[in-house]
């Protein structure tokens, strides 16, 4: 009687071990590792590129997957911190056992995370970290961004100054940028592509805040003083409210032109600032609500505010491209385990996003890992469409994806 | 005498214990991740015993251990960035000399002041170590850090690297644990319960200060050059006082007065870190909920409660 039971138990105890095991080797699934800020000052870039991945995951699994693959994607905080998004980045490679590591808003988080990515032969979509280095000198072969680079908003800042040069000729220029390395390489790319298309400047002033100061007093009186006809700026998130509050007061953007391509244009700042938002801002970001006019912009926007209650911020875009980018690539593949494969088919994949202009797709750059889109830089006007801002961009300048490149080399040559 | 071997055969086999454990896991584990988590353990582990030295043993609130252990990491991630691989070992040993050698010098200005004014000053001289080492993009890395930081030779193996940390952290736990409790270890609870006492006795209050500061600052510099290799990456936050943060709070967990009480503490909270981080992001709620109770219910630590319940337990035992 005893030996039978346990018999029995056994029996139980195998069938009940190779059940998993049965099912998991059934289903078909993409399984993606995502790491966003959720928590803190950054955490609104991460909860926006949170629910614009779980969309784009909604639209792919209802159509029935890539390639019949559901995709499963898993999130975390990575708090911003690299060494303890190393650890999220290893334990979703080994334990997990994800096919792709997806997100990170923080470049400084990405190039600890782009490290493992190389070491472990597992494939990195970046989506909202912008430093250049991760396309150019610290490129590794499974690290791909789908969002714009620093370079790339600076290069279309430089060619939208040189224009302007032409119709209101300006001769001065100061930066105010956040002391860390992305407001460095900002002001470093933006002189490096005026040189290159021989702009004539001068330099009046250069100021590096602390990131998040909550007190920009100081430096507005210094630039008000150095009265320079182009005021470039490199902050991002509250930092852009909070300066822009601070300096409206000494009526600094009477006498200067405010700049700022690369996280200016971000929505944030329109909904943060609503009505006391100044108009005749030049600001750029990586996506806009109100642009491009085509209808897949207009379904991504609209299906955010449905499933969220708020526009998207420009973060989501980019998560939404790395969801489209990882199932374009398994289709091509057929499935999501031979990494080999998947980095051919994401090497020059073409994909049509919400940010693409009718008549261009974006496309990932095969020597550079970058994804190739179209800029736009805008100018603030008042327009309501996209409550709780007031004021939104319009008065669009388009740049070419070819034209806002790095060249070959960078930033070694 | 009999009584003397008994104790000393128990500790020893606890030791071979949890010597024991930490060898199993590579062979037990059932993937590369949790031998890495291990990796975590023991380094933090090592950082938050040489840091309770210095609080738990001596009475001194450091809030800059951060700057060693950033000063070990980064000299081995700016030796193997700039001369190689090869000079991977060369620069832990660096490492510890100049934390060391930093440490006699910062260490004589520092000491000379007491409780409130000695943690603010070690707080200000780490700090000016992260402003330095976060500014200066051309020799550091800047805010970028340092990546590709891959030990040599057969070290390269996660395994053998796992291996390497488990021999160096537990000679170096063993070493720090053996000084805690040697005359020299009893000058030091001396000092932090009663200095003028020590002084009458004949005894040099700073100078002993001076030395364990020195030798927690070495062990600590011995933690972050051990850390460079774990995920081949390293990062100013090393530096930051959130890092110096950390230790007090792995040491409060486990208990302050006990010897093994950081290591628990270490243990502890890279545990918790792990398992709620990987859940929800309101992990630092769950965490600040944790030590709250710790903190009011348990006072004495993990480590040191535990202690308690165990001799309250034996008395009654012996038929009180």
């Amino acid at each position: 009687m005893k030996k039978n039971l346990c018999v029995c138990l056994a029996i139980v105890l195998g069938v009940l071990c190779a059940l998993p095991m049965a099912v998991q080797a059934q289903e078909k699934v993409i399984r993606i590792g995502a790491m966003y800020p959720m928590t803190g000052r950054a955490g609104l870039y991460g909860i926006d590129s949170v629910a614009a991945a779980e969309m784009a995951v909604d639209e792919i699994n209802g159509k029935g997957g890539a390639n019949g693959y559901k995709i499963d994607i898993t999130f975390t905080d990575s708090k911003a911190k690299p060494a303890y998004a190393v650890r999220v980045a290893t334990r979703y490679i080994t334990e997990d056992q994800v096919h792709f590591l997806f997100g990170i808003v923080s470049s400084g988080v990405g190039l600890a995370v782009t490290e493992i990515s190389k070491q472990q032969k597992k494939i990195f979509i970046g989506t909202d970290h912008a430093s250049t280095q991760l396309t150019s000198d610290k490129l590794q072969p499974y690290y791909f961004r789908v969002a714009n680079n620093t370079f790339q908003s600076m290069a279309a800042g430089a060619l939208y100054l040189q224009e302007l040069q032409k119709s209101k000729p300006w001769k001065t220029i100061a930066y105010i940028g956040p002391d860390y390395a992305y407001g460095h390489d900002q002001w470093n790319e933006l002189r490096f592509s005026l040189d290159r298309l021989g702009v004539k400047y001068q330099v009046v002033g250069e100021y590096w805040p602390k990131l998040f100061e909550p007190d920009y007093n100081s430096y507005v009186t210094s630039l008000v003083k150095d009265n320079p006809d182009i005021l470039v700026t490199g902050f991002w998130g509250g930092d852009t409210v909070a300066f822009i509050k601070q300096a409206q007061v000494y009526g600094l953007f009477k006498k200067s032109l405010y700049f700022q391509p690369d996280a200016g244009g971000n929505y944030e700042l329109m909904s943060a600032m609503g009505a006391e938002l100044p108009a005749g801002l030049v600001l750029g970001a990586r996506h806009y609500n109100n642009w491009p006019d085509t209808e897949l912009n207009r379904k991504f926007v609209a299906d955010f505010h449905k499933r969220t209650g708020r526009y998207p911020t420009y973060a989501a875009e980019g998560a939404y491209a790395g969801v489209y980018a990882i199932a374009e690539a398994v289709k091509i593949v057929g499935n999501p385990d031979d990494t080999e494969a998947l980095v051919k088919a994401l090497e020059g994949l073409k994909i049509k996003l919400p940010e693409d202009p009718d008549g261009f797709t974006s496309y990932i750059d095969p020597a550079t890992h970058q994804i190739m889109q179209v800029q736009a830089i805008g100018v603030t006007m008042p327009n309501t469409d996209f409550p709780p801002a007031k004021m939104m961009l319009g008065d669009w300048k388009i740049y070419k994806a070819e034209d806002i490149a790095p060249p070959p080399g960078y930033p070694n040559k | 005498m009999t009584n003397l071997a008994t104790r000393n055969l128990k500790a020893a086999s606890l030791w071979a214990f949890i010597v024991l454990i930490f060898v199993l896991v590579p062979v037990l584990s059932t993937s590369s991740y949790q031998v890495n988590l291990a990796c975590h353990v023991l380094i933090w582990s090592l950082f938050a015993v040489s840091f309770n030295m210095l609080w738990g043993v001596t009475g001194m609130l450091s809030l800059g251990q951060a700057l060693y252990y950033g000063l070990g990491a980064y000299s081995v991630g700016l030796m193997v960035d700039h001369l190689g691989r090869q000079w991977y070992l060369p620069a832990m040993g660096l490492g510890v000399l100049a934390a060391a050698a930093l440490a006699l010098l910062l260490g004589l200005l520092v000491i000379r002041v007491g409780g409130v004014y000695f943690t603010m000053l070690t707080l200000a001289f780490a700090q000016l170590g992260w402003q330095i080492t976060f500014k200066w993009y051309d020799f550091t890395g800047g805010d970028d850090g340092i990546q590709g930081i891959i030990p040599p030779g057969i070290l390269e193996s996660g395994t053998v690297y796992y291996y390497f940390v488990l021999a160096v952290v537990m000679l170096s736990i063993w070493v720090l644990k053996r000084m805690a409790f040697s005359p020299f270890g009893l000058v030091l609870r001396c000092v932090q319960q009663n200095p003028d006492r020590v002084r009458f006795l004949g005894r040099r209050v700073r100078r002993n200060q001076l030395r364990v500061y020195v030798i927690s600052s070495l062990f600590s510099a011995l933690a972050g050059s051990l850390m460079a290799g774990v995920d081949g990456s390293i990062h100013t936050d090393m530096l930051f006082w959130t890092t110096s943060g950390e230790v007090i709070l792995m040491s409060v967990l486990g208990g302050i007065n006990q010897f093994f009480g950081p290591f628990v503490g270490a243990t502890v909270i890279i545990l918790i870190e792990d398992l709620v981080g990987a859940r929800t992001e309101y992990w630092s709620l769950i965490i600040g909920i944790i030590i709250m109770v710790i903190v009011l219910v348990f006072p004495k630590g993990v480590v040191g409660e535990a202690m308690r319940a165990k001799s309250l337990l034996t008395r009654t035992g012996a038929g009180r």
